[in-house]
C-alpha cells in the first residue's frame, strides 16, 4: 500500500511547491494528515504565543493595577470617586473594578478560590455567604488572614466592632465590615395620618400589632410585608431577641427558647385569619404594592431606604420611618438586616496596597458622608457618622434625618455570628417556618407551641448532623 | 508494501482516533473515575480531602434533604413525561391533520418555546406566577375566586411550586416532542390506513392500531429521553426559585441539590455521592422503561 493512498484525490489543497510534491508520498498517512497536524502546529504555536502574550501583558500591569470586585451597584457607583482620589494619592495604580453579579462572589468566587483562576485582588461579599468561606483549615481559606492589620490600624476600637463578627473565624479576622446596617421600619405617613395613627406611640411590637388589626384590609391592605417563604424577616426578629442562628462557638441554636418564642409570635402574624402581614416578592411588584397602599409599612435596613427611594420615586414625602418596636418596654429598638466584607484575596500580589484601598474607601470620612448621600448606607466607621451629610434632612422621607435616625440605633444593632454553615442553617430555619405557617394555617393554635418546637427541634438536628460531618 | 508503510497501515486507525480518546480520557473517562474517588471522601474544596468510606453512602440514606430532593425529582418526571408526551402526541396529531390552517405557523409557535432557552423561560414564568399581578394568577382567579385568590403564591407556597414548574416544564418541552412526533408520523405508511379504513376500523382504533405501533420507536426515545432530562432538572427551578429551592426545599431537585453541595457547601465529595446515586437512578429508571416497553426485547 502506497501513502498517497490516505490523500484525498480531489483535494481543494494543493501543495503548491514542488518540493512538497517530492516530499508528499513519504509524509506518513498522506496529505490529510499532513494539513490536520500543520493546523496543530498553527493553532499551538498561535496558542503559546497568546498565552505568553496576555502573560507579559499582565505582568507588566500587575505591579500597579489592583482588580476590584462588588456586587452591589449602589456601592459601585459610590465608589467610582473614591477610585479616582485613591489613583491620584497612589500614582501609577490603576483600580480596575467590576460590578458582578451576587452569584458571582457567592458561588463563583468560592469556586475560583479553589481552582486557582483568574480572582479580584480585593472583594466585597454579603454577610449571608461569609461564614461558607471560612470552611475547611483555616490556613486554606481563600482571604488574606487580617487580623494584625485590623488592630493595627485600631478598626475594633473605630467601628462598630460587632460588625466584625460574622468575618472573624477561629480568631482570625477575614474581612472588615462595609456597614452597620440597622433596622428601622418605613411607613406610609399618609395612610398612617388618615387613620389617624400616630408613630410615636407605636413603643413595642403589641403596640404595631394592635395598630395593625386595625389597619389591616384583608386582601386589599397589610400592616406590615413579612417573608413567610425565607428566614431573612424572622431571623431579624431572633436578632433583635439577642438570638441567632448559631453561638460564637458555632453551635445551632435557632431551635433553643427564645426561637420557639420568636416561631410562636412570627408566625401568627402571616397564618392566622387575622393576619396582619402578608408578602408579594420584590421588585416592581413590591412597588406597585407600595404604591397602592397594600403594604403599610416595609422592613427598612439603611441600605433599603435607597433602594425604596429608587424604586418608588412616586412615595417622595409620602414616607417616614420609625425605630423597629422592641419586644418589651425600654428594650432594643432595632436590629439587623444584610451586611458586606471587603476582604484580600490570598492571590493579591500586593496585600499593602490593597490594604491601603481598603482603609481609603472604608475609613475617609470625607469619602464617606458623599456616600452616604448616594447609598445611604451607615458606614461601620463611627467617627463618620458626624459628617454633615448625616445630618441633613431628607424630602424622600418628609424631612425626617435620615443619618441621625440610623446612627442613634447603630449602637444597639446585635451581632451577627456567622458559621461555614450558614447557608445550610438558613434553609433549615426556613424548612421550619414554612411547616410552620402551613401548620397554622390549618390548626390554629391547637397544639401549635409543641408542633413548632417540634419542628425546630428537626431543622436543628438535620444541621447539627451536617455539622457533625465536617472533619475541620 | 515496504515495512514502513506496512507500520503506517497498521498504525493509522490508532493515531486517527488518538485525539479522541485523548479528550475523551481527559474530560469524561477521567473525571468520572476522580467523582467515584471522590465519592469516598469529605472535602472542603479540591485541596481537604478526609478519605471516610462508605459514610457519604451511608449519610446519604439517612439525609432529609436528598428524599426531598428524589421526591421532588420523581414527582416532576412523572408529571412531566405524563402531561407532555400526550400533549405533544395530541398536538402532533393535530398539526399533521391538511385540514389545519397556519399548520407551519404553529408548529413553528409550539416549538419556539424550546428557541429561547430555560433561563428565558425561567424568568419569564417567575413573573407571569407573581401574586396579585400576574398574568396566571390573574387568569386562574378569573376561572376560580376562591380556589386561586389573587394573593396565591405559586412560587412561595411549598404545594404550588412543583405544578408551577412542571406547568412551566409542559409549555417549554411539549413543541419540542411535537416535532419528534410529527416526523414519526409522516413516516407512517398511509396504507396501512387505507387498508384499516377498508376494513371498517374507527378513528380510534386506527390510532390503537396503525398510528402507536407504527411511531413506537420514537416514544420510547422520546420517553427514555424525557425521563432522563427530567431527572437532570435544573435551570428552570433554578431560575424561577430566584436561585434558591424554594419554600421548604419545595422545588429542590436531585441536580439542584448536588449544585449546592458540591458548589455552595464545598463538599465535592457528598455531591459525588449524589451524582452516582443520581446515575444509579436513572439507570434503573431507564431499564424499566425500556423493559415495561418491550425495547428491549426487540432489540
Amino acid at each position: 500500500m502506497r501513502s498517497a493512498e490516505f490523500s484525498t484525490p480531489h483535494s481543494a489543497f494543493r501543495i503548491p511547491h514542488s518540493a512538497f510534491r517530492i516530499f508528499m508520498p513519504s509524509f506518513p498517512f498522506g496529505r490529510a494528515a499532513f494539513w490536520i497536524l500543520l493546523l496543530c502546529l498553527f493553532s499551538g504555536t498561535a496558542r503559546l504565543y497568546f498565552t505568553a502574550h496576555d502573560a507579559r501583558v499582565a505582568a507588566s500591569h500587575s505591579e500597579t493595577n489592583i482588580k476590584f470586585w462588588t456586587f452591589a451597584k449602589q456601592h459601585y457607583d459610590a465608589y467610582q470617586s473614591a477610585f479616582d482620589t485613591f489613583e491620584k494619592k497612589h500614582p501609577g495604580t490603576k483600580i480596575e473594578d467590576q460590578l458582578v453579579s451576587w452569584v458571582a462572589v457567592t458561588q463563583r468566587l468560592q469556586a475560583a478560590m479553589w481552582s486557582g483562576v483568574d480572582l479580584p485582588d480585593v472583594v466585597e461579599i454579603p454577610i449571608d455567604t461569609a461564614g461558607g468561606y471560612f470552611r475547611g483549615p483555616i490556613d486554606d481559606v481563600g482571604f488574606l488572614d487580617i487580623t494584625e492589620r485590623v488592630k493595627t490600624a485600631g478598626l475594633l476600637d473605630g467601628m462598630v466592632a460587632s460588625r466584625f463578627t460574622s468575618y472573624t473565624s477561629r480568631g482570625h479576622i477575614f474581612g472588615v465590615p462595609h456597614d452597620v446596617h440597622p433596622v428601622m421600619l418605613a411607613y406610609n405617613a399618609e395612610i398612617f395620618k388618615k387613620e389617624g395613627v400616630d408613630a410615636d406611640s407605636i413603643k413595642t411590637w403589641d403596640d404595631f400589632i394592635r395598630v395593625g388589626k386595625k389597619l389591616t384590609i384583608p386582601n386589599k391592605r397589610y400592616m406590615i410585608e413579612f417573608e413567610e417563604a425565607r428566614s431573612a424577616h424572622l431571623e431579624m426578629c431572633l436578632f433583635q431577641r439577642n438570638s441567632a442562628l448559631f453561638d460564637i462557638k458555632g453551635n445551632v441554636i435557632f431551635d433553643g427558647e427564645t426561637g420557639v418564642k420568636t416561631m410562636l409570635w412570627f408566625v401568627p402574624l402571616i397564618a392566622a385569619k387575622d393576619r396582619i402581614a402578608n408578602n408579594l416578592g420584590g421588585g416592581q411588584i413590591l412597588t406597585k404594592a407600595v404604591e397602592d397602599g397594600y403594604f403599610v409599612c416595609l422592613v427598612c435596613p439603611d441600605w433599603r431606604s435607597k433602594s425604596i427611594e429608587k424604586d418608588i420615586p412616586s412615595m417622595s414625602g409620602k414616607m417616614k420611618l420609625m425605630p423597629l418596636p422592641a419586644v418589651s418596654p425600654g428594650q432594643r429598638r432595632t436590629s439587623t438586616w444584610g451586611g458586606t466584607m471587603i476582604g484580600i484575596t490570598k492571590q493579591c500580589k500586593h496585600p499593602d496596597l490593597a490594604w491601603q484601598l481598603i482603609l481609603h474607601l472604608y475609613l475617609d470620612k470625607k469619602e464617606l458622608g458623599q456616600r452616604f448621600n448616594d447609598t445611604n448606607i451607615l458606614p461601620a466607621l463611627r467617627a463618620a457618622w458626624k459628617q454633615p451629610e448625616f445630618d441633613e434632612k431628607r424630602e424622600y422621607w418628609s424631612g425626617q434625618k435620615l443619618g441621625n435616625l440610623y446612627s442613634a440605633l447603630a449602637p444597639d444593632v446585635p451581632a451577627q455570628v456567622t458559621s461555614p454553615f450558614i447557608a445550610q442553617g438558613k434553609a433549615k430555619l426556613g424548612e421550619a417556618l414554612v411547616d410552620c405557617i402551613t401548620y397554622y394555617r390549618a390548626n390554629g393554635d391547637k397544639n401549635f407551641e409543641s408542633y413548632a418546637r417540634t419542628r425546630l427541634k428537626k431543622s436543628g438536628d438535620e444541621l447539627r448532623a451536617l455539622i457533625a460531618r465536617n472533619p475541620y | 508494501m515496504n515495512n514502513q508503510h506496512r507500520l503506517q497501515h497498521k498504525m493509522a486507525p490508532y493515531i486517527f482516533v488518538a485525539p479522541f480518546l485523548v479528550l475523551f480520557a481527559a474530560f469524561q473517562a477521567w473525571p468520572i473515575i476522580k467523582s467515584l474517588m471522590l465519592a469516598f471522601y469529605v472535602t472542603a474544596g479540591p485541596k481537604n480531602a478526609v478519605f471516610v468510606g462508605t459514610k457519604n453512602f451511608q449519610f446519604l440514606l439517612n439525609d432529609p434533604d436528598f428524599f426531598i430532593a428524589v421526591k421532588n425529582t420523581a414527582t416532576f418526571a412523572f408529571c412531566s413525561v405524563l402531561l407532555q408526551l400526550p400533549v405533544a402526541l395530541g398536538l402532533a396529531i393535530l398539526l399533521s391533520q391538511k385540514w389545519v390552517r397556519g399548520r407551519d405557523f404553529f408548529r413553528l409557535a409550539f416549538f419556539s418555546p424550546q428557541l429561547v432557552g430555560s433561563v428565558f423561560v425561567g424568568v419569564l414564568f417567575s413573573v407571569l406566577f407573581v401574586p396579585q399581578y400576574g398574568i396566571i394568577v390573574q387568569f386562574l382567579n378569573w376561572l376560580s375566586p376562591d380556589r386561586f385568590p389573587l394573593d396565591t403564591k405559586f412560587l412561595a407556597d411549598q404545594n404550588l411550586v412543583m405544578p408551577a414548574i412542571i406547568m412551566t416544564a409542559l409549555w417549554m418541552y411539549a413543541g419540542h416532542h411535537m416535532v419528534y412526533f410529527l416526523a414519526a408520523l409522516q413516516a407512517v405508511d398511509k396504507d396501512l390506513y387505507e387498508a384499516a379504513q377498508v376494513d371498517g376500523a374507527s378513528g380510534a382504533q386506527q390510532f390503537r392500531s396503525v398510528t402507536l405501533p407504527g411511531i413506537r420507536p420514537v416514544v420510547i426515545f422520546t420517553l427514555l429521553t424525557s425521563t432522563i432530562g427530567s431527572f437532570q432538572l435544573f435551570e428552570l427551578p433554578f431560575i424561577m426559585l430566584g436561585q434558591g429551592s424554594g419554600p421548604n426545599k419545595s422545588g429542590l431537585t436531585v441536580v439542584m441539590y448536588l449544585y449546592q453541595t458540591g458548589f455552595v457547601t464545598g463538599d465535592l465529595g457528598y455531591a459525588s455521592t449524589v451524582g452516582w446515586k443520581l446515575a444509579f437512578f436513572v439507570l434503573i429508571i431507564s431499564l424499566a422503561q425500556l423493559k415495561l416497553t418491550g425495547a428491549l426485547k426487540n432489540e
